[in-house]
Order: structure tokens, then C-alpha cells, then sequence
């Protein structure tokens, strides 16, 4: 949920990196990391394995600075997207504002996508929430290997993106899309928000 | 119903109130998804939200780890360092379970901090709202702060 104090006109919300295991969730956020100047984010904590990957999730605070007055910071989180990890990724689904849904753009790892995805509505559902009123970006990302390896963008749209959500190619790893990404997310969260209670 | 967005602002006298009478250095009042309700002692909001995340972790790792093991949730977590100790209660509100993080030293001790956390309790229930403000948080017309804002943050202005 947003959190809002009207007292010192502070909003502060929860993103939600989602995907299967190695689409590169952990890698939007150290670019998003690697690029905000260090009085605009917290420290990025990483929970992960000693093969690196995500154990129970990354995070890393935000501030987007003044908007509509508010003082604005967005938590963005990662979950680990290995199946085994079912719970910390519905602990971490937890009380969120808004899911990038980072998909691995790789023609073997359609399945893989298709299972995280039914997974995300799963976990959303037993929540009380209900998918279609929550703020949605796909990400497709790697789209920098080469083509013979990768689902071009209609055939992953017609793939993953039943609800027609907005949707951007990335290449994590160098930073094409991330911040495309996380500019629709936000707007998506913000506007929620500027409508009011929009709660499911 | 699952409450899209809360305010805050209720909790701070008694959370300020905990501190003095528990001697506390800081403390952090959140809900259990890892959102700040309120704080006392932090100097940077980002450093606060880095201490809620993973407070809400661990308290949501010990439940989980306790009802494997035990059955039953495990519920608090004490921690004594060399100099300081912290201690992560659980604080019963309108609708929602809260998280207090306290940090204490040689100041206080963790029985102190636990007579005082029962007083916490019954303030942050009789203090907290039974409805939220109506008004919308933004102006429709947002999105022009929002993207300038994001291409100062990625170099881009």
C-alpha cells in the first residue's frame, strides 16, 4: 500500500521487480543503483546465495524527489525467482504498489515466463488482490543477445501480455529500458494513486 | 478489503513517548510489509526504509521459521550487540499488525524496553484512525514532475 503523510506531504510506495529465476531482476536494480546520484537512494541491500542469486530479495530506496508537493520515494524490490522460493516471494509481494514483471526474452525460457506469470496472479489472488486493478509493467529483457536466440516483441507480447499492459524491450545488463521501465511503472502507481482510494 | 493507501502522522507522540520512557536511541514504527509509520532518531529517510525492509524480513522470516519448527509463529526478536541491543516487537493495531524496532545501550535494558512496549500497545491502539482522509494525494497533472524528476535522477535532464 502507498503510504501517504499529509503532516510533511511524504508519499512513499512499493515496487515490486517480479520474474523468473535469471530474467534480471537483481540487474535492473544495480543499474538503477549504479546510476542515481548517492543523495537520491539508500544503500542496496542484497539478501542473496553464494552463487548470487537472490535468497529472499534486493532492495533499494528511492527518492524521486517533489511531486504535486509531496516528497516522493519509491522501495523497489526484487523477489527470487527460482520456484523453490515461493514463500519470500509472497512475503515480498507483500503490500505492493505496483509489479514490473521482468520476463527473459530467450526463446527456451518462454515456459519458465509463462509459469511466473501464472505464479505472480496466483500469489496476487491469495493476497485479496486482484491482478487486473494492479499496476503492471512487462519488461522484456536481454534483448541485446543475438536474434536467433530471443522471441522478437510481437511474439513475446502475444506470449505474456494477454492484458495489454504497457510493455518496454530491455537490455538490463547495459540500461536500454530500465529506466523506461521504471518511468511507466511509476506513472501507472502515481496515477493510482491521484485517483484516490483505489484499494482492491 | 486491502486499504490501497494509509496516512501517517498518529503514531509519532507515542512512539516519541516510547523512546523517552524506554531510554531507546531509535526507534521505528512500521507495518509488517516494511512501510515507516513512524521513527524517532534516524537522520535519513532512506536509511529508515532500509531498517524497516529488513525488520519486516525478519519478522516475517521468524513467523514463517516458527510455525515450521514450533507450530506457532515466533513473535519478537532481542538482539544483544557489544554496545547496543535491539530489540522487534509486534504492536496490535486498527486492522493491522505493526512492527516498533527499538535500539537501546547501557541506558536502558530489555525488560525496560518491554514495560514500556505494553504502554506503546495500548497507545498506538487508542491512537490509531478508523478512517482515512478522502482527498486524492496528487494533482492529475503529475506527470510532469514525475518525469523530470525521473531524467534528473538517470542523468537524462
Amino acid at each position: 500500500m502507498s503510504l501517504v503523510n499529509y503532516a510533511t506531504r511524504e508519499i512513499t510506495c512499493k515496487i515490486v521487480y517480479y520474474g523468473p529465476g535469471r530474467s534480471g531482476k537483481t540487474t535492473n536494480l544495480h543499474y538503477i543503483h549504479g546510476q542515481v546520484p548517492s543523495d537520491r537512494k539508500g544503500q542496496m541491500v542484497s539478501l542473496a546465495t553464494q552463487t548470487d542469486r537472490t535468497l529472499f530479495f534486493d532492495f533499494l530506496p528511492i527518492d524521486l524527489g517533489s511531486i504535486s508537493g509531496f516528497t516522493t520515494r519509491f522501495q523497489l524490490y526484487t523477489v527470487p525467482g527460482q520456484v523453490y522460493y515461493q514463500t519470500t516471494r509472497k512475503l515480498v509481494l507483500q503490500g505492493a504498489d505496483g509489479v514490473v514483471f521482468v520476463a527473459d526474452s530467450q526463446r527456451r525460457q518462454v515456459q519458465e515466463n509463462i509459469e511466473s506469470l501464472q505464479d505472480l496472479h496466483a500469489n496476487l489472488a491469495e493476497q485479496g488482490v486482484d491482478a487486473r486493478t494492479m499496476p503492471l509493467v512487462i519488461q522484456y529483457n536481454k534483448q541485446d543477445l543475438p536474434p536467433e536466440l530471443i522471441m522478437s516483441m510481437p511474439e513475446l507480447e502475444e506470449a505474456l501480455n494477454f492484458r495489454g499492459v504497457p510493455s518496454c524491450a530491455a537490455d538490463a545488463l547495459h540500461g536500454p529500458g530500465v529506466f523506461e521501465t521504471l518511468r511507466g511503472i511509476s506513472e501507472q502507481v502515481l496515477r493510482k494513486l491521484s485517483a484516490g482510494r483505489g484499494g482492491a | 478489503m486491502i486499504r490501497h493507501t494509509i496516512s501517517v502522522g498518529w503514531a509519532d507522540t507515542s512512539l516519541k513517548r516510547f523512546v523517552d520512557d524506554a531510554r531507546l536511541q531509535v526507534a521505528i514504527l512500521m507495518h509488517t510489509s516494511g512501510q515507516v509509520l513512524a521513527q524517532v532518531g534516524f537522520q535519513r529517510s532512506l536509511d529508515v526504509q532500509t531498517a524497516c525492509a529488513l525488520s519486516a524480513a525478519i519478522n516475517a522470516s521468524a513467523e514463517h521459521l516458527g510455525t515450521m519448527v514450533d507450530g506457532t509463529p515466533f513473535r519478537g526478536l532481542h538482539f544483544a550487540g557489544k554496545t547496543r541491543q535491539m530489540f522487534l516487537g509486534q504492536v496490535p493495531s486498527t486492522g493491522a499488525l505493526l512492527l516498533v524496532l527499538g535500539v537501546f545501550d547501557t541506558e536502558s535494558s530489555l525488560g525496560i524496553v518491554q514495560l514500556y512496549l505494553k504502554e506503546l500497545q495500548a497507545n498506538i491502539a487508542a491512537a490509531a484512525p478508523t478512517a482515512e482522509p478522502d482527498e486524492p494525494a496528487l494533482a492529475e497533472n503529475f506527470e510532469t514532475d514525475l518525469n523530470r524528476n525521473l531524467a534528473q535522477l538517470f542523468g537524462r535532464a
